[in-house]
């Protein structure tokens, strides 16, 4: 069981102190939840626990986290958000211990609760069902009908890098296409393009939950608290709340592992996966490139080569 | 005076309202997702949300606020104020808890030596209409902070839901104006039984076991303590909890504009931006998560109770369900007592 | 449509070649649309796509960008960055809906000063042709 083994591994590496913290998923007090869990001695690991409701990047704590040693739990988008930290210098070699599991999709909690007429107040996993119990309501609900987006479409379930796998590597087939909410909304024509990103940044309440939860999002002065230049103001417009949307999005071109936590982490709802599938898309049709993928390539955009693309270009 | 609203007439209600009122009601903008919003057609009016994300909070301290504006007319600057109110506003549908919060923030924004005028203009011309909860959801400790599910105080009317009808108490002077209303009719005893009904299964269901009692005591002995590294550890520092809070009141005051026009600004900011505390010398009091962590739950349970004796949240639970990493304030209040929940 | 509105364009103008190109076009008496702002920047490759953005969002009905030849840059491979910076942001821009045609890339090189004018004049009509930019731009309150 991928639970237990991650007890295990993280207690042999905290008591042979390979590692000072290690950083998995404990029970949240809310059916559906779980919380990031940081444990520091070799008794307290079984708060670790691992269900398909550990939604969280994991690697976003890197960067609070960069003077310990970390043993880190990683789904392959994290594993993949990991390689990227690493490439952009983010921590010392050898200081992330990644503790690989082979991903089994995550369950979406919203589309769960979507589902059942009123608050749910006990979940249960159990193979491929469900078992969810509210007020007057108890279903069992088939788990692969309640995936993430972002998971159906996922290629690289197995973390393409880890120190120790926990358990057999899956089959990497996905059930949707890949990039495919990008493909769909290019099928729209420009003006229902913007009609739609207009409607949906515009419950944006600039929480910047999107913005913490992803692990790339690290930087000491985010253009956002940019005053001089000053690219968009605190205040709300609608324009400003499209630009920051635009640019938190640009800023991960060749850099975004597809994790799905900026979405997950919105809590106004906002469609963010589209904006970074079609840069990611873009990246790996121009420049070979994907995030966290393959030999140590350079992030795409600070090289180049000479035979790059540029049949627009006057 | 006890009256009722049959649903048949809701329509026709809140039509009536929006010929004479602003009228602001939960609205919803996607599958799950509502806010506050000012209506023009009834139909945009939407309960199916337990309690919308951003609080009642915003309609009396909005998200962004203009405060002045400049603009220069010759040679001249001409300054005007924006705090005028140029209509009477009605509140439908705000939950208990909302409620409270607002009188919460009024005691920061109305004091004894000064009163903020945006905030009073926007309080004296609303007419606050509650709406009780009669399924309170696992997340709601109302109860435990003072409140309840059918607390009617800061209400100037209280709605509460009986089916096929509505069940409407007018309890202030704002909300007796409404008692010629045509569509209020005279409440049966039937209807007061069912409202009776509804309240106690509601309590029922509300957690009133979280200690918040002598909380701010239990505080004191703990600024040092190590707990606030337990507690803020898994803390991204994003701004959720304090947007969504219904207490939550810190701002920032911007400028914008140029030399030809332009204005003043006050939109919400959070204790948890690390910019919040930054002073122009480049020192921070609150250099990391964890000072922004402690500072957020001191205020709510200690220097809030100590100045206006009574603390700063009003379990509403929004915290809790919209949390990214699924902070549970609950659980850190439970840990500063001797009890410790299971899974902590 | 209003029959005399004048698109306003912006074009970044990298110092050593397409800046030169324009000003050969300018002492060479060519004449071009006269819609375009010219900012210098040393570089192509010096343009931060924030800049582009923050361009339509004022109201700038369109953009251009123009460096020197792959090859050719001032400072070796400026231009091959920027190129990458290009593709990207200008796929991700009409990606959303920007209209295709606001934001417009070239190479001029210092002796360039015909083709400096006829791509400002190609840019302009294309603008013209989409007319004043709405989506996007910031409102003033």
């Amino acid at each position: 069981m991928i639970e237990q083994k991650i007890r295990e591994i993280a207690k042999d590496l905290l008591s042979k102190k390979t590692v000072d913290l290690v950083i998995g998923f404990g029970e949240g007090t809310l059916p559906l939840r779980v919380t990031p869990r940081f444990i520091r001695s070799p008794e307290k690991v079984d708060r670790l626990i691992w269900n398909s409701f550990c939604e969280n990047n994991l690697a976003t704590y890197v960067h609070k986290f960069s003077r310990f040693k970390l043993g880190l739990v990683v789904k392959g988008c994290d594993a993949r958000s990991v390689i990227a930290l690493s490439l952009e210098k983010r921590f010392q070699p050898g200081q992330i211990f990644m503790i690989g599991v082979p991903c089994q999709r995550m369950v979406d909690r919203r589309k769960v609760s979507r589902a059942v007429k009123g608050d749910i107040l006990q979940a249960r996993e159990e193979g491929d069902l469900l078992y969810v119990k509210g007020d007057g309501f108890e279903v069992s609900l088939k788990r692969n009908d309640f995936l993430y987006s972002s998971c159906q479409a996922c290629t690289h379930r197995n973390p393409t890098r880890a120190d120790v796998m926990v358990g057999d590597p899956v089959e990497e087939l996905p059930l949707k296409e890949p990039y495919h909410e990008a493909k769909e909304f290019e099928k729209m024509s420009p003006e229902e393009r913007w009609k739609f990103f207009e409607k949906e940044t515009s419950r944006c309440i600039r929480c910047y939950a999107c913005r913490e939860a992803c692990p790339m999002c690290y930087c000491s002065e985010c253009f956002v608290d940019s005053s001089n230049p000053k690219w968009i103001e605190k205040s709300f417009s609608p324009s400003d709340l499209q630009f920051y949307h635009i640019v938190r999005a640009y800023h991960q071109t060749g850099r975004c592992s597809g994790c799905g936590a900026c979405e997950r982490a919105c809590p106004m709802e906002i469609r963010l996966g589209y904006l970074t599938q079609k840069l990611n898309q873009d990246v790996k049709e121009l420049f070979k490139f994907e995030t966290g993928i393959g030999s140590e390539a350079p992030p795409p955009l600070s090289t180049f080569e000479i035979a790059d693309k540029q049949d627009f270009i006057k | 005076m006890k009256l009722r609203l049959d649903k048949k007439d809701f329509r026709s209600f809140l039509q009536n309202l929006i010929e004479t009122y602003d009228l602001f009601a939960p609205v919803q903008l996607a599958e799950g997702v509502s806010v506050y919003r000012k209506i023009d057609q009834p139909e945009e009016v939407d309960l199916t949300h337990p309690n919308p994300q951003k609080p009642a909070k915003d309609l009396f301290f909005p998200q962004s606020e203009g405060m002045l504006r400049y603009e220069k007319v010759g040679k001249q600057s001409q300054m005007t104020s924006v705090d005028e109110v140029k209509r009477e506003r009605v509140l439908f549908g705000a939950r208990p808890c909302d409620i409270e919060a607002i009188s919460i923030i009024e005691k920061v924004f109305v004091g004894k030596e000064y009163t903020d005028v945006y905030f009073l203009e926007k309080r004296k011309k609303t007419t606050i209409i509650g709406l009780g909860c009669n399924h309170p959801l696992s997340t709601c400790f109302c109860s435990s902070t003072g409140g309840g599910p059918f607390l009617r105080a800061g209400s100037d009317l209280f709605f509460v839901d009986l089916g096929e009808a509505y069940f409407v108490e007018l309890l202030t002077e704002k909300g007796m104006a409404f008692q010629k209303n045509p569509f209020l009719k005279e409440a049966n005893p039937k209807d007061l039984t069912l409202v009776k009904e509804l309240e106690n299964k509601a309590f029922e269901k509300v957690d009133f076991s979280i200690p918040i009692d002598g909380i701010e005591k239990r505080l004191d002995l703990m600024t040092e303590s190590s707990f606030w590294d337990r507690v803020h550890e898994g803390c991204i520092g994003c701004r959720v909890c304090t947007y969504l809070c219904p207490t939550c009141h810190c701002f920032d005051i911007v400028d914008e504009g140029d030399s030809q026009k332009g204005q003043r600004v006050r939109n919400w900011d959070s204790c948890f931006s690390p910019l919040y505390t930054l002073e122009t010398s480049g020192h921070n009091p609150r250099p990391t998560g964890q000072e922004r962590t402690r500072q957020r739950f001191m205020h709510k349970f200690n220097y809030f109770p100590k100045t206006f004796d009574q603390v700063a949240c009003v379990g509403c639970g929004r915290c809790i369900l919209y949390c990214p990493i699924h902070f549970d304030i609950r659980k850190a209040i439970l840990w500063t007592s001797s009890k410790r929940p299971k899974a902590f | 449509m209003e029959t005399n509105w004048e698109p306003k364009i912006l074009a970044f103008l990298c110092n050593w070649c397409s800046y030169a190109g324009a000003d050969l076009a300018g002492t060479s008496r060519i004449q071009y649309s006269p819609n375009i702002r010219v900012i210098r920047v040393p570089c192509s490759g010096r343009i931060n796509p924030l800049f582009i953005l923050k361009a339509l969002q004022s109201g700038i009905d369109g953009v251009l960008v123009s460096g020197c030849h792959p090859g050719d840059c001032h400072y070796i491979s400026g231009n091959y960055i920027g190129r990458r910076k290009s593709t990207t942001l200008k796929r991700f821009v009409e990606f959303l809906g920007i209209e295709e045609g606001r934001v417009q890339f070239s190479w001029v090189s210092a002796a360039e000063g015909g083709k400096f004018s006829q791509v400002v004049d190609g840019v302009t009509q294309d603008i013209k042709k989409l007319g004043p930019i709405k989506r996007f731009v910031k409102k003033q309150n």
